[in-house]
Order: C-alpha cells, then structure tokens, then sequence
C-alpha cells in the first residue's frame, strides 16, 4: 500500500483530514471566542469572532474562585480513581470472557449490557435510597462506585473485544513455558492490548469526568460536588453566566487533552502492530 | 447475620444520638438563592440568625433548573434539608406526599401573627409555603426602537401595542414581542401569556378549578397572542427559547416589549449600559380599566417534613420574614418583600426599579398556577395546545381551550 | 487459531473441572460483586413500582398489576417517543460508526508525519472534552435564529432566511441529532484507532501480494478484524443513546411540540413533572426490556464466535 502510492493520495488525504477537522473544530473554536467575551456580545448580530471587549476576565473569574478549583480538584480526583478501579477490574473480567468457556457466560454478559438499559432518571430515587441506606451520602465513594457501575460495562465489552482480536497463542505460549495463568495476562495480554486500554481508560475518564445528574443527586455540599455541577450553578433562574460557563468547561479539558496528547503514542500507527505477528 | 445486622443498627444509633447531643444544632437551608444573590449576601442574612440563637444554618445551593428533581429525590428519600426554598409551582404535589410540613400548625403552636404575610401557599386549607420575596414581571420596553418606528406614546391596550409592534417590526431590523415557550420550562405561559389576561382582570380558575371553556377574556388573550404571532411581529425561536436566552434578545435591541421579571433590570444594565429602556404596565384588553393583575414569581419557603427541627426551622423563617430581614433580601434581590410590613429602602436601587414599584402598588399581585397540582405538567399542557393553535392545527381558540380543559380536569380531581 | 484451540484441550483437562470453571469466575467475582451490591435492589424497585400504583408521592401504593402498562401503551405521547427515539438513536448510531471510522482510517494513515496527524488527532478528539450540559448550550447558541450558523449560511449566499432550527417542527430532531452524533463521534473513533492498532500488518501485506486493493483490503481485512469492537461498540451506544437527555432537555425539552420527544424527555416528565413515577416506571421496563433482547444477541453472538 506505502510502496505504490499514487499521486492524488497525499491531497486527497489532506483534504479529507481538514474538513473533518473543520467539523470537530470549529464549534470548539466559537466556544473559547465567546468564553472570552462579555456576555452582552455573545448573542451579537452580525456575530464577532474576537471583539476589543475580549478579556481573560471569565477565567480570572473562574480561577479565583475558591469553590470553583474545589469542583476542579474532586472532578479530578473522583474521576482518577474511577479509571484505576475500572481498568483493574475490566482488565480481569475481560480476560475471563476472552479465554474461558464456562457455564453462565451467556447470562452474565448479557446482564452486563442490560444493567445498563434502565433509564438513569427512573433508578435515581431507588438508587439514591440505597446509598443513603449504605450511609455513602454525600461522599467521594458513592460517586466512585457509582461511576464504575457506568464505566464497567463499556470497559469490559471493549476489553473483551480487544483481546480477543489478539491470537490466543500469545498467553498460551507463556503457559506452555510454564508461565501462570495470571503472568500470562499481566506480562503479554495486558502490554498487548496497551492501545485498548488506553482507550478504555480515556473513555473512563470522560465518562466519569462528564456525568452530571448522580454527582448532583449523591451529594449535598459543593465541597462534595464536581465540574459539570459547578457550570450548572452559573445557569441562573434569570440569567446564564455564558463566558464563565464556557470558560470553565475549556479549563477543564485542557488536563485532559494533555493525557490524551501524553497517551497518543499508543494511537500511532504501526506503534504496536509489530508485536502482534502471527 | 441478622444479628450482626442489628448490632450495627444499635452502635449507630447510639452514636447518632450522641453527636446531636453534643453539637448545637445545625440547620440545612437548601434554595437557589445564594448564587442569584450578589455574592455574600445571603450568607450575611443568615449569620444574623446564628447569633441570635447559636442555630448554624448551612446553606446548600442546587443549580435553579434541578431545584425540583432533587427536593423530589430528597423528600422520598428523606434526606431533604430541614429548610427548603420552594417555587409555587411544586407545594401542592409535596405537600400532597407529606414532604413538607404544615406551617399553619407550627405558626398556631408558636403565636405568629401571619397578618403580616403579604401571601401564603396554602394547600387544604393549611399553609406549606411562605413567599419570601416577590418578583414582579411588568413589560420593559426598548425606547429607541419605539422612536426609531414613530412610535410616540406608551401603548396600554392590546391593540396599540399591537400597532406598536407591527411598527417596530416593519420600520426597524427588530422584533415587536418575545415569548419563551420552550417545553423544557413552559413558565412563558405563566409570565408572558397569562400576563395579558391578568392585566386585563381576567382569571383561568373559577373557585379554584379550571375555567377555561366559555371565558371570554381569556378566548380573546388567546386570539390576541394568536394575531400576533400572525402578524409576524414575535422574535423568531419562541418554541425552543427560554426566559435567559429571551432575555439576551432584548438586551441585543433585537426585540421592542418583552413581559420579564424585574431582576433582569441589573442584568440589562449590566449587559447594555446604553440601552435606553424602560418599565411599564403590561397592556390591557381594549376598554378595560378596572385594576390590573400583575404577574409575581415568588422565592418560596418551606420546612421538610423529615427534619429534627421543626422549632428551630420555623424560628429560622420567623427571622427571614422579620420586617427589616425582609426588606434587606429584597432590596438585595430586587425584589418586593413577603411582609407587608418591611420597608425597604430603594432608593439606591435604578429608577427603573421604583418606577416598576409604582406600577406595582396601583396593581394587585396575581399567579393563578401557585399551589395547584402539577403546575408545571399544567403550563406544559398549555403550552402544548397553544403551539398547536398558532401552527394553525386547532382551529379556534375555544377548541384550544376545550382541550386544554379536558387535560386538565383530571389532576384537579 | 485451531492449532491454538487443539493445543488447550490438554491444559484444561490437567487443571481438572474445579479449576476450569473456578477461574473465570474469580475474574469476574469484582465485577458482579458490585453489580450485586449496588444495582440487583434498585432495579428490582423500578420493576415493582411499574405495577403499583402512585409510588413515591403516595406512601401505601396499591398493586394494580398491568393498569400502568395499558395506560402508557396506549398513550399516543409515549408512541411519539418511541418513533422519535429510534429515529434519534439509529440516525445517531449509524452517524457515530461513519464519522468514526472514517476519522479514525484518515488518522492511521503513514502519508503525514506523525506529528501532523499527532495535531489531527487533538483536534478530532475534540467535541468528547465536554459535559452534555455545555454543548447543549453551545449548539443552541450556534443554531439561535441570530446565530452564528445562519451568518455563516447568509454569508456565503446559501440561505438568507433567519432559521429556528430547535423551534421547527421540520428541523428540530435533525439538529439535535447532528449535535449528538458530533458530541459522540470520538467515542467510537478513538475505540477503532486502539483497535486498529491490533490488527496484524502480515494480513495487508498478504493481501497486497495476492492484488487487493485499498477498498479490497479494507472490507476483507480491516473490517473482519474490527468486528468483535463493532459490535460492542454498536450496542452499547445503541443502549446509551436511548438515554441522550442533557442535549435534548436543554436545547428543545422534547418540543416543539414532541417534535423532538424521546423516550427520556418523556419519562423525565411522567416521573417530575406529573409525579408519575409508576407510570415513568413503565416506560423504563419497557425499555429495559427491549435492551435486555439486544443484550442477549449480543451476548449469543458473542459466544457462538468462541
């Protein structure tokens, strides 16, 4: 395919590669144009892409507000750790549905998808009294497992998935040498499936990171509370704070564009492919 | 199992009653308010009662739009705060589930003279909910747009403002009238459309059930609405807007009348320091001059049903609605006091403000949706029925009505 | 592979049928465990309160068996929910799966260096960054009748007309699906890349020596080997986007006049706006009852693969 690459395939390519940019871009872009503009002017006709008003002022704002880095810090944490516990958790299940045969499979990976499938606004109050009978009201845990209940089926799925797109001859052959089962996951599948993970863990994050009506519902205080609660609180009863929503939303995505730069390399092509020769 | 089940339960418990006992009390108060309300403000109000009384209060603030879901999810739970701030709109259905208590009776045991109230929700006969601060919803009317179509006077009955908004709509690049009637919070027939019928002295209730079918005022309020949504003189986008993105058309002088709460007047000024606008009565249906009805939201109190503190709750809206307590949260909210005694000091409120009070002491305050059953699924029905009348797909206005009564009936049952 | 399966049969037998069903299940033991813990109750009371009548509000709630269940059924409303939400949810998911992997194909080319489509990459990623609630409100400031996507249209002559797109009947459930097959695009993109990276270059490079082309190689390898991420990724989206509410309650809130009406906007009013959360209940059996039907082919197909 590389050796005889015909003339029109690097323009094309470019092309293809710029509109779809263009696509996932630009509504990006008018969001930080107007999360730098004073409200007034957010909602001008004709609209102005950077207007003389435009100031950092919204994410001064933002910064000095200690209760807004409070929402910053437990998005992060609460999110950090539901990535841990998903990967160490789906990494294990998915190992079971990809290299085991054994009654229940069916049942249980079935279960795992229709876990999912009640609506979140109906199980708010039942789940919602279950955790304050727990007494995990109003705490880290409650978000954390809750978020692993959203994350694990996803993780496991795509976990699975990826395993099993890698040839079963590769553990085997550690168990052959007399490996363990365990070794064999830890030390080939896992470095293996390096890309999947990455992926799984990204999505994880977000998935955490995003989740707005249970981080509302599970808590009480604003020390307890996340990101997503935190912009909600500048929706007003009679006005929105535009700039300083939108502000909030590009500061938060900035740490998580730089793991997703960090992590990128899982993502080049050919990066991994080597490894995985049959 | 059960055993150790009941261990835990017992330690708990004993636990639990040893922290009460050796903490002061504190009491929850969840509302919207503190975040509406520049900053520190609120705070300062409540520390006033802390001192009085060494009762903490611990402010828990819920984004407006999810004030409902959560106090739904905290009464059938019971974790609700033992204070609560409550929109008119949903007392009845929680007083109804036994969420809320009955403020009559806290009031009997605690010798309060309630003639002071300017209001109270009251459900069966007993009061669940207290209004804090009223906000008044007059029309605000941009001035250069009304100059800019020849328009020289003040429209007061609804076909000058029709003319009026048909002038502003053909002479200039703006709009006449803006409605927010978006289903995700249908208050647009609350505050706008209803604000024509009240301020003609109309009603939707008759001894407190619908009366729709056969109301004249209303029919005509309908049709009026109607025409001008017709006449093409309403902003563009009325089905999926709502009052905080209205409220953005006005101040881009992109609309001329605009019925809104008078808290947007800071906001306007804020936004649009050289916007020249001003305040007026919503106008009435031609040849009526009785006195006019004039829309009021109110910021509502409540106590939970499931909390400890009952006593100490209603010492805590006790001192909320003390005269000067009042009118310090309303000069701050800008908004009228719930007592009728408080006497706020405007005066370094905008003259906008107090030309607003004016037109609000010639009026009579009215919300005909406070303290029905599922008030917002009403103002949704409504809202419904309308959109299908202004497409044209209901035929007349009565139609309208019939159908919306007919939905309407059973929840009052 | 079936040298690999031949070679297993042995292993197994050594570790004796103990064992052998021992094992998985351990994996699994974390998982169920909070499955178990946290979700067996309160999926149990949403199935109960569907054949009760008044949960919630009323504190002695009376069984009224299917009651709740002909009611919905036979709710015009909830009909339009339906039709909306599989019209939302297929256009959706079919969205996701092209623009993905179309997205993700163009990234693991090796024309640019790795650099450029390092940038490509972030760029792309892009729209996934955000909560519900902000690009909600960020596509409603876009498609506001003044917005910037009616100056673009005015500006480059394609249409001078001041569209409300989230107020038209006509357009309405368009945009909001375009605004969510935008937002969750990058989901199934990023998921391909990682799965791409597993697929073994001596497949192209056979291929290539037997004369297939691009087109060629892609339907017979890229796809086949993609499969088994596809068809998770497939039905766990299908499964969530039933349940898009953020983007649609606060851009149109189901209207204009249900034009955009799906099964959650629906139940999200049964259960908070008329205090029906029996019958908000049904709704959500009903669908918990479809996805379990989806669930179980899924999982059919996934074993049946082994």
């Amino acid at each position: 395919m590389n050796a005889k690459r015909k003339w029109y395939t690097k323009p094309l390519l470019g092309l293809g590669l710029l509109l779809g940019a263009t696509f996932a871009g630009f509504p990006i872009l008018w969001m930080i144009a107007n999360s730098l503009k004073p409200n007034s002017e957010i909602f001008a006709w004709p609209p102005v892409w950077i207007s003389p008003n435009s100031s950092l002022e919204p994410y001064l704002a933002v910064f000095q507000d200690p209760a807004k880095m409070r929402f910053f810090f437990n998005s992060y944490l609460v999110s950090t750790i539901v990535v841990i516990v998903t990967l160490a958790i789906s990494i294990l299940a998915a190992y079971a549905f990809s290299r085991f045969d054994f009654p229940g499979k069916m049942v249980i990976n079935a279960l795992i998808i229709a876990i999912q499938a009640v609506p979140p606004i109906t199980l708010l109050i039942p789940y919602m009294a279950l955790v304050v009978a727990l007494r995990l009201y109003n705490t880290y845990t409650a978000l954390v497992l809750t978020y692993l209940l959203f994350t694990l089926p996803y993780a496991i799925l795509m976990m699975t998935g990826y395993m099993n797109t890698l040839p079963k001859d590769l553990d085997e052959a550690v168990m052959i040498d007399g490996g363990s089962r365990f070794r064999a996951l830890w030390n080939v599948l896992v470095p293996t499936a390096l890309p999947g993970i990455v992926a799984v863990g990204m999505f994880t994050f977000m998935r955490a990171w995003n989740e707005y009506l249970f981080a509302l519902t599970l808590t009480r205080t604003n020390e307890m509370r996340t990101v997503p609660v935190g912009i909600s609180l500048l929706m007003g009863q009679h006005a929105y704070q535009w700039n300083q929503m939108l502000a909030m939303s590009v500061i938060g995505s900035l740490p998580v564009l730089l793991l997703f730069l960090f992590f990128q390399r899982y993502f080049i092509a050919g990066m991994t492919a080597g490894s995985v020769k049959t | 199992m059960v055993r150790r089940g009941l261990l835990v339960a017992v330690v708990s418990l004993l636990v639990l009653s040893l922290s009460a006992a050796a903490s002061a009390v504190t009491l929850e108060f969840q509302q919207w308010w503190e975040v509406e309300l520049p900053r520190g403000v609120l705070r300062e109000i409540v520390d006033g009662f802390t001192k009085e009384t060494g009762v903490e209060i611990r402010l828990l603030s819920n984004p407006y739009a999810d004030t409902n879901t959560q106090i739904a999810a905290g009464a059938a739970t019971g974790t609700m705060a033992d204070v609560v701030g409550l929109d008119g709109a949903w007392v009845y259905d929680y007083a109804k589930q036994g969420a809320i208590s009955n403020l009559s009776a806290l009031m009997t045991k605690g010798g309060y003279d309630d003639s002071q109230l300017s209001d109270q929700v009251r459900v069966d006969g007993s009061t669940y909910m207290i209004p804090v601060v009223n906000f008044a919803y007059p029309m605000y009317v941009n001035l250069d747009l009304l100059k800019q179509a020849g328009v020289t006077e003040l429209p007061k009955t609804w076909s000058e403002f029709k003319a009026a908004a048909e002038a502003v709509t053909r002479k200039t690049q703006a709009y006449g009238w803006i409605i927010p009637l978006s289903t995700s919070s249908p208050n647009g027939i609350q505050n706008q459309f209803m604000s024509f019928l009240w301020a003609s002295g109309g009603y939707m209730l008759k001894d407190g059930k619908p009366n729709l079918v056969g109301n004249e005022k209303l029919i005509k309020a309908t049709e009026f609405v109607k025409s001008l949504f017709d006449a093409g003189v309403v902003a563009p986008g009325a089905y999926s807007m709502t009052e905080a993105t209205m409220v953005e058309e006005f101040v881009n002088g992109r609309v001329a009348f605009m019925t809104s709460s008078l808290a947007h007047i800071n906001l306007i000024r804020q936004n649009a320091p050289n916007l020249n606008f001003a305040v007026m009565p919503v106008p009435a249906m031609d040849g009526y001059d009785g006195p006019r009805g004039m829309v009021v939201a109110n910021w509502g109190i409540g106590i939970a049903s499931n909390s400890r503190y009952q006593d100490e709750a209603w010492k805590f809206i006790e001192y909320m609605m003390r005269p000067e307590v009042n009118a310090r949260l309303a000069e701050a909210a800008n908004a009228f006091p719930g007592n009728v005694l408080a006497a706020p000091d405007y005066s370094a409120a905008d003259p906008l403000f107090r030309d607003a009070y004016e037109i609000f002491k010639d009026s009579y305050a009215i919300n005909e949706f406070t303290g029905l059953p599922v008030s917002e699924h009403l103002m949704r029905i409504f809202n419904d029925y309308l959109q299908l009348y202004i497409e044209g797909e209901i035929d007349s206005a009565e139609e309208m009505l019939a159908f919306i009564q007919a939905e309407w009936e059973p929840n009052f049952r | 592979m079936r040298d690999a399966v031949a070679q297993r049969q042995p292993r197994f037998a050594r570790l004796g049928p103990v064992l052998k069903h021992g094992t998985p299940y351990a994996y699994l033991s974390p998982t169920l465990l909070l499955i178990i813990l946290l979700l067996v109750v309160p999926i149990f009371l949403v199935i109960k309160y569907s054949f009760y009548d008044n949960v919630i509000i009323n504190k002695n709630p009376v069984w009224v068996g299917l009651e709740n269940f002909r009611i919905i059924l036979r709710d015009s409303r909830f009909h339009t929910a339906v039709r909306n939400t599989l019209i939302f949810v297929s256009v959706s998911v079919v969205g996701h799966l092209v623009l993905g992997l179309s997205f993700a194909l163009l990234l693991n080319n090796r024309v640019f260096s790795a650099r450029t489509t390092g940038i490509f990459r972030v760029v792309y990623v892009l729209p996934w960054m955000f909560t519900g609630a902000v690009i909600a409100i960020l596509w409603q400031m876009m498609l506001n009748p003044n917005g910037i996507v009616n100056y673009l249209l005015s500006v480059t002559g394609l249409s001078d007309a001041k569209i409300a797109w989230l107020s038209s009947r006509k357009y309405a459930l368009g945009a909001v699906t375009f605004m969510n097959i935008w937002a969750g695009y990058p989901f199934f993109m990023v998921s391909i890349l990682a799965g791409l990276q597993g697929i073994s270059e001596d497949l192209y490079e056979a291929a290539a020596i037997d004369g297939a082309n691009a087109v060629q190689q892609f339907f017979r390898i890229t796809i086949p080997q993609l499969k088994p991420i596809l068809i998770s990724l497939l039905t766990l989206d299908f499964v969530w986007t039933i349940f898009q509410f953020d983007l649609i309650w606060i851009t149109t809130g189901g209207g204009p006049l249900y034009a955009t009406e799906t099964l959650s906007t629906y139940i999200y009013k049964q259960a908070f706006s008329r205090f029906q959360y029996s019958q908000a209940s049904v709704a959500a059996v009903l669908v918990l009852i479809a996805c379990t039907v989806i669930a179980i082919f899924y999982a059919r197909q996934q074993v049946a693969r082994d």
